[in-house]
């Protein structure tokens, strides 16, 4: 019996349960250990006048003080563009950028002299702001253009605007978001024998993390190992910005010869790594009477913080997923990472996308409501239609195929009954003198594969024992997401074997080099797909043996690889059922080995298809598109702003699961995410560039209390679908930004006791937010609070 | 006086002393104190108790009886010494015992957590198990089990964070539960030796470090000589952890050692010591006083001790005072309510602290008592300015009298942060309200997150005094009382929106109690 397409409980759940999983602050102390920290900048721009560290060094039990002048090599890295000092050299670019790394023998020793650098410095006027960037021209890589086929003449697209029955144009804000992990940035490194060192990284990224280490210390990437067993939660900001504190941990080590380790408290966590990027969109749209779009353009502004880091590729996804699921028959998008001087701000599930798609879902909710037709029937009107060759050209050119999001939106209209709630809905606003409710269905068509073309590769490792067992090893790095339950799966039936028998090793370089981070939703389809070529050339090999072990001659049986079966724990030739001429699968692996039959593979995968030129904004960046809607209704207390999430449903397309709880999971956890982003996660700065919300008690993620009390998550069949592993399809990302509905719900909520045409409302949509748009609407003051 | 601590750690016995005592009880867990080695299924996520992902059970023994009644904890701000003669269960204590094969040492809550995909990362679901369990625990009490309900469930779990689930399948795992009976860890455990020994323990005070001999009796007259703080040596008049058995030796303590510490459930200090802005040598513990423990209605009048937890001042006013058992419920986390206490609540005088309100519209009193005597204070005069308390240096709070209102009070609490569950509040706001026909009799009103302190609201108050109990007047008293508060501007809330909420409470109090709100409340 396959296991692909059943819900085994993830890998580690029995760690999880009782504790027994270990995160890199429960792995064993090391003897001589020790504790690693960091003292960062005091301000957010400025130029260091002077460092003493004198004060520090008298701390008993501090080891070592270390700054940019004890790295090994050039002091500068990025995975883009190599522009960020692994610690600040004289220029300070963001508030608690690091400067000294500590090594201390007690956590005691390591806070105490935390407080004694000094660090003098010369503050200098910080841009903080996508406006202040702007107006001093601060930027990130060049400003990327993307324009439909059709779009490129300037008084064709004008037209459309002047000629159009109607237009709507506005600035659109999003706020950033904070990942949060539970388990923060960590990392053991353990000194070699011959000034190599291994590194055990909370990192989505061992390869990254292996070059970075290696360059800031000067080594060979074959002196330098990573390793990752698992982490406490990535979800994106464990793609690029574990690498400092493993070159921390790293640092130390080298320089002691003693084990060293950081785990950044949560207060520190937050403070000094990136995030979701804030966006500021400028857009207008063109439409007909039906609310049919006609040209629209968007101007994307992010707030890049203080270095490049994934900015650019992050602009890129957005401007990627502008469209989100509706054809535009002529589109401008224009992008810009604004630098500043903040953190710098990084990858965040959605990867850019959430900005990009929440513009155009507030677009569609506006026209709704100037051409006066339910925000439903507009969605419909706009999506790309599978298979009509006028409505599938997205604006970069790749052609929208083999979806099914008109029957998603037509199954969750009646599985949600959408319309009669929306009546009862438009009757409770009608007489409610407290509350007001909204509705709204939102969808998502996310692009799967990284945009950069190299990424999409990945190899596997397969190691057959001899007792029928198999240990499987990726460059896929588990988060919690199931990747190794997954793959586990996978294995398993290639080989026809009970998932007992075979384990998903923990990632390491030495294993797996030269790999891609586990990111852009594609851990499994990547890493999946490499691990069955390798499975598949162990049992080439496996059925050669085979086939000349079970020949029979006299029987008529002449040796046919092709005629090999292995499955259900057994090996034999399917022209000969009878049990008795079948060789149990682990015996059978012990006598392959005695026949010299190699049980080991290295197997390795390239998405074929996939190229986008970012220079001429066209191509085909994605293998596939994971789709889905969700709808979504709330109640908001008019005289509070408090909103209640009422009710979800959501429906995905994510192909043939294999492992629906597994994806159910991510289905649910990304969409409650996404409601995060959108509702109460509020990133709050000061005006030095210091955030305020810097852990739970200030930054607030979803409660369990939060939920829907009514929740239905169903997957809708795509039979259409054929590409990738097993036709499954990627799902990590994509339900995050279907929790824009509750946001959209909220709009449409507060615009249901008003004539106003336009309710403009930000993201995250706090009760703040919502309080000051309802006194807005209600008594057309002008709104409490500007937001930036 | 015993001068080392004696708990229970998954059925094992522990004894510490002072250096031990002052750590958290998390880091005694997983930095392997005692024999147990290290525990480190009890994570650190955020060190503040404000995500769950240290839960803990804490057995008490219950008086004269052979068990032990468990609530859930968070050990990262908990401290070793307030488990003396308690019995700390982690997620490696809750399940099958050692000797048993892995697949039967899965507990049911466990087993659910396994079926149900309640986990992805891992990391904060030890404290989830620990939660069902403490809900299993709750239910258990009750004969038969009664289970738990939906909003049981929710609440119950609403003091754990989970940033990777989407909660939907924990709940899952949670209902699963419901109807099952999960083995009480009285049944795990022997509660009857682990009872017996704490009985020989006697109800005895405990007492570690410290720099000299307790004092003999009180001091004499000299009140005005020790508030004088820095003229003594701190290391010379440490009191050490003291654990007093009765309110004579807590008074007697806290006069020689003015600058002690009093604590309670250490919910804030523990969140102040792991921000590195305290440390702690000089304690009193005032949860084990018998005279504390006070938890009662007298003559219309509900006194509630310092000892008294909120979880059992939450269940003892459910029907009792149900507004402000609903504030109560939405206060910090099941977990720092099962160690929190009002009267630490009031001690600590933060001026967005959710009970105060109510407190100020009823006119509470609060007792304090020191070696020289007793003295009552109205709410109102305790709170001088922000966390200035009209409280002596040898003074501890030893009650809140709180007359509770007749049926001809309207009394509306309400409580607005940025997320409904496990957040400080905003804005919060009591409206104590009784009416004649029509005709407001009297009014009192009282809102917290506006100023240095929580403060009544005079100008709306008599602008309401014997006028008519309209939308129009309770919206005019609104505008008013805008023009009484100060509120600042912190990441919880901008001054405007704090502004707007005060007036804009008057028109959603009418509302609730006119009849005329949409939703209920």
């Amino acid at each position: 019996m396959p296991s692909s397409g059943k819900s085994l409980p993830h890998d580690s759940a029995h760690g999880h349960v009782t504790g027994g999983a270990r995160y890199i602050d429960d792995l064993p102390r090391q003897a001589g250990e020790l504790w690693v920290g960091f003292v960062g900048s005091p301000v957010a721009s400025g130029k260091i006048r002077s460092l003493d560290l004198s004060e520090a060094r008298e701390v008993p039990g501090v080891v070592c003080l270390l700054t940019h002048q004890d790295l090994g090599g050039p002091n500068h890295f990025g995975p883009i563009i190599s522009d960020e000092p692994f610690l600040a050299e004289e220029a300070l670019a963001y508030l608690t950028q690091p400067v000294v790394v500590i090594g201390a023998t007690t956590l005691d020793a390591l806070h105490a002299a935390r407080q004694l650098v000094r660090i003098e410095c010369e503050p200098l006027e910080p841009i903080l702001t996508i406006d202040e960037a702007l107006s001093a021209g601060s930027f990130i890589g060049p400003k990327r253009r993307m324009t439909s086929p059709g779009a490129e003449d300037d008084a064709r697209f004008e037209a459309a605007f002047a000629t159009a029955p109607h237009t709507l144009s506005g600035r659109f804000f999003s706020k950033g978001q904070e990942q949060f992990y539970f388990e923060t940035q960590a990392a053991l490194a353990l000194p070699g024998e011959a000034g190599d060192v291994r590194v055990i990284s909370s990192t989505q990224n061992p390869t990254e993390t292996q070059a970075v280490v290696a360059e800031a210390l000067g080594l060979g990437m074959h002196e330098v190992v990573c390793e990752c067993h698992r982490m406490g939660g990535g979800f994106g900001g464990k793609e690029t910005q574990s690498a400092i504190p493993a070159v921390m941990a790293a640092m130390v080590a080298r320089h002691t010869g003693r084990p060293a380790r950081v785990v950044l408290d949560r207060h520190d966590d937050m403070l000094v790594t990136g995030k979701r990027h804030a966006y500021q969109t400028d857009y207008r749209v063109a439409f007909d009477e039906s609310g049919r779009l006609l040209a629209a353009q968007m101007a994307f502004y992010s707030n890049g913080g203080a270095f490049a880091d994934l900015s650019t590729s992050v602009m890129e996804r957005t401007m990627l997923h502008a469209d989100n699921a509706y054809y535009v028959p002529l589109m401008r998008v224009t992008g810009q990472v604004c630098r500043t001087n903040l953190p710098p701000n990084t990858a965040f599930r959605g990867f850019g996308g959430p900005q990009g798609v929440a513009v155009i879902e507030n677009c569609l909710e506006d026209i709704a409501r100037v051409v006066g037709r339910d925000p439903i029937d507009v969605r419909r009107t706009n999506l790309y239609r599978d298979g009509d060759p006028q409505r599938s050209v997205t604006q970069y050119g790749q052609i929208v195929r083999d979806h099914v999001l008109a029957e998603i939106v037509a199954e969750l209209e009646a599985s949600s009954d959408y319309r009669r709630r929306r009546e009862a809905i438009d009757r409770f606003n009608a007489t409610s003198q407290t509350h007001c409710k909204g509705l709204a269905l939102s969808t998502i068509k996310f692009g799967i594969s990284f945009t950069t073309k190299f990424l999409n590769q990945a190899n596997a490792l397969v190691n057959l024992y001899t007792d029928g067992t198999v240990q499987v090893s990726t460059g896929g790095t588990e988060m919690g997401q199931g990747l190794n339950t997954k793959i586990r799966q996978l294995v398993a039936d290639e080989f026809g074997l009970a998932p007992e028998r075979v384990r998903v090793m923990p990632t390491t370089t030495e294993k797996n080099h030269n790999t891609s981070p586990t990111a852009a939703s594609a851990g499994t389809d990547l890493n999946g797909a490499a691990a069955l070529e390798a499975c598949a050339q162990i049992k080439a090999r496996m059925q050669s043996y085979a086939a000349r072990l079970l020949e029979n001659t006299e029987r008529g049986l002449v040796a046919a690889a092709e005629h090999i079966v292995i499955d259900d724990g057994w090996v034999y030739d399917d022209r000969d059922p009878d049990p008795n001429n079948r060789i149990e699968f682990g015996l059978f692996c012990a006598m392959a080995r005695r026949e010299r039959v190699d049980l080991g593979a290295r197997g390795f995968f390239a998405t074929p298809g996939v190229d986008y030129n970012r220079d001429t904004g066209r191509g085909n960046p994605f293998f596939y598109f994971t789709t889905g809607a969700a709808v979504a209704e709330v109640t908001i207390d008019r005289f509070t702003g408090e909103l209640v999430c009422d009710r979800a449903d959501l429906l995905m397309d994510i192909g043939r699961s294999i492992n629906p709880g597994v994806d159910r999971g991510q289905v649910i956890g990304g969409y409650i995410q996404g409601v995060g982003w959108v509702t109460n996660e509020d990133l709050c700065y000061d005006s030095a560039g210091r955030l305020l919300s810097t852990g739970p008690t200030t930054y607030k993620i979803p409660n369990i209390t939060d939920t829907p009390r009514v929740f239905n998550v169903a997957f809708k069949d795509n039979p259409k679908h054929q590409k990738n592993l097993r036709q499954s399809k990627a799902v990590g990302e994509p339900p995050l930004m279907l929790g824009l509905a509750v946001w959209l719900a909220a709009k449409n909520a507060l615009g249901s006791g008003s004539d106003a045409k336009v309710c403009d409302l930000a993201i995250p949509a706090t009760g703040e937010e919502l309080l000051n748009r309802i006194e807005a609407l209600s008594s057309r003051k002008p709104v409490l609070i500007a937001r930036s | 006086m015993r001068d080392h601590l004696v708990f229970y750690l998954n059925g094992q016995r522990h004894t510490a002393g002072a250096s031990e005592a002052t750590l958290t009880l998390s880091e005694y867990l997983r930095d392997g104190h005692g024999s147990a080695g290290r525990l480190c299924g009890t994570k650190i996520a955020c060190a503040e108790g404000d995500c769950g992902a240290c839960t803990v059970l804490v057995g008490k023994p219950v008086p004269g009886e052979d068990r032990l009644v468990y609530e859930t904890l968070d050990a990262c701000i908990a401290f070793v010494f307030q488990m003396d003669r308690r019995h700390v269960v982690t997620v490696e204590g809750v399940g099958g015992k050692p000797e048993t094969t892995p697949a039967t040492r899965l507990t049911p809550p466990q087993q659910a957590m396994v079926i149900c995909h309640g986990s992805q990362c891992g990391y904060c679901t030890p404290g989830f198990v620990m939660a069902l369990h403490g809900l299993a625990e709750a239910a258990s009490q009750d004969v038969p089990p009664k289970g738990y309900s939906e909003d049981e469930l929710r609440l119950g779990l609403s003091g754990n964070l989970c940033r990777c689930t989407g909660y939907e399948q924990i709940l899952e795992a949670g209902r699963s539960l419901a109807a099952q009976t999960v083995g009480p860890l009285d049944q795990r455990y022997d509660a009857a030796a682990i009872c017996a020994d704490f009985a020989q323990l006697g109800e005895t005070s405990v007492r570690l470090g410290g720099s000299n001999a307790p004092p003999n009796g009180a001091p004499n007259g000299s009140i005005k000589v020790l508030t004088k703080g820095p003229a003594h040596d701190a290391a010379a008049t440490s009191g050490g952890i003291f654990l007093p058995a009765t309110l004579d030796e807590l008074l007697t303590h806290r006069a020689a050692y003015p600058s002690a510490r009093l604590v309670s459930g250490a919910t804030d200090l523990g969140v102040q010591r792991n921000h590195r802005k305290i440390t702690i040598h000089d304690v009193i513990l005032t949860t084990r006083v018998p005279e504390l423990d006070r938890l009662e209605v007298q003559d219309g009048v509900l006194h509630v001790g310092a000892a008294v937890s909120w979880s059992r001042l939450e269940a003892f006013t459910r029907e009792l005072l149900p507004a402000y058992h609903a504030i109560l419920t939405r206060f910090g986390s099941p977990q720092v309510r099962n160690a929190g206490s009002l009267v630490g609540n009031l001690a600590n005088a933060s001026p967005i602290a959710d009970s105060i309100p109510f407190h100020y519209v009823a006119c509470s009193t609060l007792e304090l008592a020191s070696v020289r005597g007793v003295r009552s204070v109205p709410i109102a005069d305790f709170y001088q300015g922000y966390k200035q308390l009209d409280l002596a240096p040898d003074e501890v709070i030893t009650n809140l009298a709180t007359p509770l209102p007749t049926q001809d009070v309207a009394l509306r609490l309400y409580k607005i942060s940025k997320r409904r569950d496990m957040d400080i509040s905003t804005v919060t706001m009591a409206f104590w309200i009784e009416r004649k026909k029509d005709r407001i009799d009297s009014v009192r009103l009282a809102a917290g997150g506006v100023g240095p302190t929580v403060v009544r609201l005079p100008r709306a108050e008599a602008a309401l005094r014997d006028g008519e109990f309209t939308l129009e007047a309770m919206r005019a008293a609104g505008r008013l009382a805008r023009e009484e508060i100060t509120p600042l501007t912190d990441v919880r809330g901008a001054a405007a929106y704090r502004l707007q909420l005060v007036e804009n409470l008057f028109a959603k109090c009418w509302h609730e109690l006119a009849g005329t709100a949409a939703v209920r409340a």
